[in-house]
Order: C-alpha cells, then structure tokens, then sequence
C-alpha cells in the first residue's frame, strides 16, 4: 500500500499560521475524518505525515504537497472526500494521488519554489525606479545577506539560490515580483528576505511589511523540466 | 468589519492571534439575530481561549438561534501600538466587528492581576469606561467567573457582575437583553440595568450604596432601588448531566495553553482546604455520570481531533468512578491515538497507580501539592495529608520509574513560624532521600515552588492579614539558603504581585479609583511579570490616598462588615468562623462528599445537594 500524495492550498484566511500550526491542523483533521491513519512507533508516537516545504507566516500557497500514510488501503476518492469536509477554511484539496509507500520523500524531492510578491505602491505611473533595482539585483554576481534568526546570525550567498531572474509585472495599484527560487540540500533563500534585500541594498522604494506573498508551485526540476511532484 | 492591513499583521508576533478563522468558530448574519454578545477574557489569546468556562457560554449562546456569540482577548502590546496607531478599535475574531457594536460584552474575571487589562480593552473598544458615562447604544459590560465574588475594586467599570455558574443564568440576561431591545430599549439603559437585577444571581453594582465608618471599613452596602435585592445568591447548576458542555470548542491554530480536550468530571470540592476559594465557591460537589463523560469524550475528540484529554476538576482524582471512566475512555478512544491526562495528582498512591495506568509519557513529572511544610500547619489548612501519604505516593512515584517530583506549597499562611518554611526544605530532602532508598541511587530532581499566599474572600482565611513583602521576601531568603541542593530547583512567586492581589482580592469600591490611575499610568497585564510594574501601583494608591495595607495585611475582626458580604456564595459567615476556629486549634473537618456535613449551608441555601455516583451506588 502507498502513501497518499495530496495538493493542498493554504488560503488567505489562515495566512498567519505557522507552518507547524499548519501541520497540526491537518493532523486534527486527519483525526476528525476517522480515517485510519498510520502512525510511527514508539513511546510518543506521531502520524505519518510528511510535507514538501515549510512556509512561512504570512505567506500563502495555491500548492502544497504532503504525504500520508494510513494503516488500511483507502479508495483515493473517499479519503480525499473524507477529509476536505473536515478542512479548516483556508485548506482545499487540488488534487491527489497514490504514490508507492517507499517512493522518496517530498522534502527530498522538492527543489523549486515559485512566488508572486505582490506590493502596493499606490497608482503607479512610471516603473523604471523599480525595474531598475530589479535588474541591478538580477545582473549582481553575488549578493551577501545576514541571516538573523533567534539561533545567531549568518551570512549567506543568495544569487546561488535563484533559479530564474525576477520578473517585475505592474499591477494597477502597485507591482508583482515574481521569483523563482530554489531549495537545496544546503538551504534556501524566502521570498520575504529577497524583498528585504531588494529594499535595503537595491533601493526597492517599497514598504515591504504590505507585501502580500504567495507561494504559485513547488517543483521537482530535472534536467531543466519541471514537474509537480503531483506528477511524478 | 475591520481590515487588518497586512503590514500591521507582518510585524507584529503572532498574528494568528488576532485573524481568526479557526475550525468550530461560529459566524452568523448580525442582521439576523436578536442579541449579539462578545466573549472577552482580559488576557492574551492563548490564555484566553484555554478557559472552559467561555468556550461553554460560547456553545450555549451560539445554540441560539436569536443569538450571536464571539470572542475577543486583549491584544498583546505589540499589536495594542498597532491598533492605537493606526485607529484600530477592539473588534471580535469572527466578524471582525468592533466590540463597541455588540449588545453585550461578557468578561470573564479569573484573578485580580487582569483588571487593567479589563480598562485596557474597554478603552480600545472605545467604549466609556465608567459605567455612569455609558449611553443606551453602548454594550452592557458583564463580569463572569470566580472574581466576581469580590468585584467590588473594578464595580465602577461594570454595569453588572454574574455571580456562580453561567449555564442557565446567560441565557436569563440574553433574554431580559433581548425583550428590552425588542420594546425600543424602554427606560433606557437603567431599565435594562432594573431588570437584570431581578434576574437570580445578577448583581448591579450600581444600585447598591456603599457607606463607610470613621476607621475606613465598611458600614453597609444597601440598594438603592427595590429592584436590587440586599443579599445575592450565586447561581448553581443542579444537575451537570442536564446541562450543555463544550463539546465543539473552537479549535486554535495556535499552541494555546491548555491545547487539549477538557473533560470536566464534576465540579466543586468539598475538600475543604481552608485557604482555597474555589472549594468554596464552587460548592456543592456535582458529578457527572460516566456515561455523559464517554459521551462528551467521544463528541469532543470527532469534533476538535485532539489526541490528548485533560481529566478537569479541583481534584479529579476524587472523582468516584475514575477507573472505570479511565477504562472506557482509553477502551473507546485508543484506536484514535487519543492519550488521558490528570492535571494534578492526590497525594496518594492510589493516584501513582492511574498515573501508570494512563501511562502518562513523560515520565519526567508528577506534581503533588503539600501546600505545607509541617504536619501542623498542614492542619491548619485542613489539607487531609500526612507525611506518610506524601512518602507512601512518592515511593510509588519512584517505584514505577519517575524520578522528578514537583511539590508545591505556600508561605504565610495563618499560626505560620520559621520552623514551618524550614520544613518545606525537610520535606524536599526527605524527597531525595527516599529516592536513594528505593532506587540505590542519586539523581532524583525535585522542583519546590512556594506561592504567596493570598487570603480570599468567602474563604475562612477571609479575616487573616496577608504577611508583609518584606516579610514573604524574608523567608524566601531563608529557605533559599536551605535549597542549595543542585537537585533541588527552588521557585517562589513575586512578593509584591501577591501583595497587590492581596490589596484588590479583599479590596471594596474605593479602589476603582486606584485602578483607574494605574491603567491612565500605563499599567497592564500585571500577571506578566515582564509587564508588572509594581511602582505605577503604588504611586495610584499615594495619588488615591489610599493605603493598600488596610485591604491587603490588616488582620480583621470578625463583626467587620467585609465588603462582599451581601454576595453569598451559599456558604454562611458562621461556618466560615467555624472554620477560622478549628483552623487556630489545628483541628480537621471532614469532607461531606463521603463523610459527616460540616454544615456549611450552601446545600439547603441553594436547594441543591451533592452528587457522588461513588456514594449513591
């Protein structure tokens, strides 16, 4: 029996979760569908559920991808049915599949991230500012960034971690960014850092706090095409 | 509705505090329901939505079909900035809708220390914070829960206070809210006021008067309306079996305190530990029968999908059919991973052998609370426990492989001398001692937390002067001096908290005054020490010219008027002395719930009687 791959979304009304409150939300939904669920063993044992990346708060996502294993074979279409009636708002089901229970793990797999970043900036009448320190951090060779985290600081290289240019796309009332970015085993870059560095070091003259972030794909890329590791 | 600006949700921490959305919430259309009500508790989300007591009105309200229930908790400083920069008014996580346009707003008063938070957000709201400055549009403010039964401190903010349990009588004062409001809100918001007070267990603060003698206590507190009736009775549910649980709470996406399923066994304690409030107020002991438990069990754990239930009550391991309901619920619910948890132990082995059986994981932690270092002063406080029940369940602990122990206790309580402190820290070795005993080596951990004590209202302790700050700080001294074990881990509460709980817990109406200047000075959330700031209150007592020793460390005699004497728990004032008697003779009394009555009168007060399904079988 295989794993149950599902794509799932993260909606504007639980953008300020966590990834880990995001996690146990579906676990307690999970529980609540009755669905017999595998769980690992040992003195404090957890559901076999799994998923491709985190997601930060604040963020939202049209494509998520998470495995679940259960302990009894279950018909794809009931247990997708079974459990989106019992999703908090915010999670819908895009699709689903069986995938073979030693098939590699989504983390593992997972190598792209896609966002739009959208920014209002009021009407906007001329965009050269703006194109102009998306090009200048697009041609830069490396750029160097300070991680903080509650665990110290870091410095990283980014330009290593962007997968294609960022494309500017002007908006009625203000503009999308659109990145690419990809996950290593190393690590990666967040959109939300990308804007940082773009407002503190290429003078983006925008307020980056009103960034609305939404992550568009996560992607398996193999010799240069994507895949959704939905279609694996 | 509000809109939240996402730049202010990015920057401030924790966002999902104040977004809402979660799984059970309930959202209806406003425009088609008769009352709206808004649930508060003055404190910051996780603590808020882990009270059980709203999460049952919020079920019983939104039953209705002419009701509207949401809820609202104190934003935390840094979403507070946000809210007063940006013009950002109080509003409730379902609709997003200011507090200001609910009919009712319900605030659940759990401790002293939440008061400048309950000023805070009537302030947000933008609501008036004196009741005499509201207007017939504006919410009715209600208090709820165990403070109410001495709110005298915060009675100028509140239009009124609901005394005892709020199954039935809500519904009551949704009713009278929903009359008056159909007939045009006739006689305005005193007509309202008039006919809440008529309701059993509402009380109007603003229709009593309150006069005072030359030395500053209480002369007598009278109504002023024939409305108001001179005594108030707390409402009691007679049957827990017949009455709604909180069987889909709202789900959090948060980590909340109490993140897990509660299941209240039964309520009330009639332990009759005499420093303990709840025992009284909360009395008589009402089960529920186990079928209703493995019932609301298996409703909760398909409506939440938490995997762990809490067995709630002021001592749930006396609950009379406990292994029995263990049994059923671990029988029915193991399937669904669903784990059981007793918060707190009895000091018996007895409960070390639950404790086992509910093979609770980390086996890193049992909790006991002597409440005392000494036999003696243990049975001042009429805590039924002996140095051998405490020895006997911790050897039982440590038999069945758990070597951490935490004890808690209390200091200054009543006859207290240095002999009792020090005996915290015999009992702590005697601890560690015994490990070595059973186990053959070192190693246990025994964590002593030692609270203030804080004589309560409607408790026998009610007339005993609260040890001094100096005083509480010089036996923390002394016992700190004694701990120096690297296995034992010594905490003790803040002296000058308590003192200020001390002062607000007896405190009378002179002390709205006192609260009102410390909020305008920037006091709030006062239980975080990293917010308490202990000189804004002192300076609003000076600028009041009121001392807070006269509430808070004063010993008072017993034909004093107390100012919460015409709020009745049930319990009369003579066995309350009785109690204090027997407590200054360091003589027991039994607990009724199996043995002799100690008449304290709340059963024939109150018609209502105990229900122990052990007793009854």
């Amino acid at each position: 029996m295989g794993k149950l791959r599902l794509e799932i979304t993260k909606g504007e009304e639980i953008r300020y979760i966590s990834h880990l409150d995001y996690a146990s939300a579906i676990e307690r939904a999970v529980i609540r569908s009755k669905m017999p669920a595998a769980y690992s063993e040992g003195f404090n044992p957890h559901m076999k559920l799994s998923f491709a990346s985190a997601l930060a708060v604040g963020v939202t996502s049209q494509a998520e991808y998470m495995d679940i294993e259960f302990k009894e074979d279950m018909d794809l279409k009931q247990a997708i049915q079974r459990l989106a009636a019992v999703l908090p708002p915010g999670i819908k089901i895009n699709s689903g599949k069986y995938v073979p229970a030693n098939a590699p793990a989504l983390m593992a797999l997972v190598n792209l991230a896609t966002y739009d970043v959208v920014v209002p900036v009021g009407k906007v009448e001329d965009t050269t500012a703006f194109e102009e320190s998306i090009r200048r951090f697009n041609q830069t060779e490396e750029v160097l960034y300070i991680r903080e985290t509650p665990k110290g600081r870091k410095e990283i290289e980014v330009k290593q971690y962007m997968d294609q240019d960022i494309k500017l796309i002007p908006q009625e009332e203000g503009i999308k960014l659109v990145i690419d970015s990809k996950i290593t085993p190393t690590g990666s870059i967040k959109p939300g850092e990308i804007l940082d560095i773009l407002v503190t070091m290429f003078n983006l003259a925008v307020d980056k706090d009103k960034a609305l972030i939404n992550r568009t794909g996560l992607y398996v890329v193999t010799n240069g095409k994507r895949l959704k590791p939905i279609d694996l | 509705m509000i809109t939240l600006d996402p730049s202010i949700l990015n920057r401030v921490m924790k966002p999902a505090r104040y977004t809402g959305n979660e799984w059970n919430s309930i959202k209806k259309d406003h425009t088609k329901v008769a009352v709206t009500v808004a649930l508060a508790l003055p404190d910051v989300y996780e603590v808020g939505m882990s009270n059980l007591g709203l999460k049952i009105l919020y079920q019983i309200l939104n039953n209705r079909t002419d009701t509207a229930a949401e809820r609202v908790y104190s934003p935390w400083v840094d979403m507070e900035a946000e809210m007063r920069a940006n013009h950002i008014p109080l509003y409730t996580l379902e609709s997003l809708k200011p507090v200001v346009e609910f009919d009712v707003l319900g605030i659940s008063l759990q401790y002293e220390m939440s008061y400048s938070n309950v000023l805070n957000m009537l302030d947000l709201a933008g609501i008036p914070l004196l009741t005499s400055n509201r207007e017939e549009n504006h919410p009715i403010i209600v208090g709820g829960g165990p403070c109410t039964f001495n709110a005298e401190p915060a009675a100028d903010f509140f239009d009124c206070f609901i005394l005892g349990e709020g199954e039935e009588v809500i519904e009551d004062v949704v009713d009278v809210v929903a009359v008056w409001k159909q007939s045009g809100k006739i006689d305005g918001r005193l007509g309202v006021l008039k006919k809440l007070a008529q309701v059993e267990g509402v009380y109007v603060p603003s229709l009593y008067n309150v006069t005072y003698h030359a030395d500053g206590t209480v002369e007598k507190v009278v109504p002023n309306c024939k409305e108001a009736s001179p005594i108030l009775r707390k409402r009691v549910v007679k049957d827990l079996n017949a009455v709604e649980f909180a069987t889909k709470p709202v789900l959090p996406y948060l980590d909340i305190v109490h993140d897990r399923i509660m299941l209240e066994l039964f309520r009330g304690c009639t332990r009759g530990c005499r420093f303990c409030q709840a025992g009284v107020l909360y009395r008589p002991v009402r089960e529920r029968t186990p079928e209703t438990l493995l019932k609301i069990a298996k409703e909760l754990v398909d409506s939440t999908g938490y995997s762990e239930i809490s067995l709630t009550s002021l001592s749930s391991a006396d609950y009379s059919c406990l292994p029995v309901v263990v049994q059923s619920l671990i029988d029915e619910l193991k399937e669904q991973g669903v784990s059981i948890s007793l918060p707190s132990l009895r000091i018996d082995s007895f409960s070390i052998e639950l404790a086992q059986k509910l093979q609770q994981v980390r086996k890193s932690g049992l909790t006991f609370a002597p409440e005392a270092g000494t036999q003696r002063l243990r049975d001042v406080i009429n805590k039924g426990v002996t140095e051998k029940n405490l020895e006997d369940a911790v050897s039982a602990a440590f038999k069945a492989g758990w070597s951490t122990v935490k004890l808690y206790f209390m200091m200054g309580l009543p006859t207290e001398t240095d002999e009792d402190v020090l005996g915290i820290a015999k009992l702590a070795y005697r601890v560690l001692e015994l490990y070595k005993e059973i186990t053959g080596r070192r190693g246990a951990k025994v964590t002593i937390s030692v609270a203030c004590f804080v004589p309560k209202p409607h408790t026998p302790f009610q007339w005993f002067g609260q040890d001094m700050a100096a005083e509480f700080e010089r036996k923390q001294r002394l016992l700190k001096e004694k701990l120096r074990d690297r296995n034992i881990s010594f905490n003790w509460h803040d002296a000058r908290t308590s003192f200020l709980e001390g002062a607000f817990a007896r405190g009378d109406r002179r002390l709205g005054q006192v609260l009102l200047t410390a909020w305008q000075n920037g006091a709030k959330f006062d239980g975080w020490s990293e917010h308490f700031k202990y000189n804004t209150w002192i300076e609003a007592f000076e600028t009041a010219g009121i001392d807070p020793h006269f509430y808070a460390t004063r010993e008072r005699s017993q034909e004093e008027v107390m100012p919460w004497d015409h709020l009745s728990s049930g319990a009369s004032k003579e066995f309350l002395q009785r109690e204090y008697k027997q407590a200054i003779n360091e003589a027991l009394t039994s607990d009724c719930r199996r043995e002799e009555c100690s008449a304290c009168g709340v059963c024939p007060e109150l018609d209502v009687k105990v229900i122990d399904w052990g007793k009854q079988a």
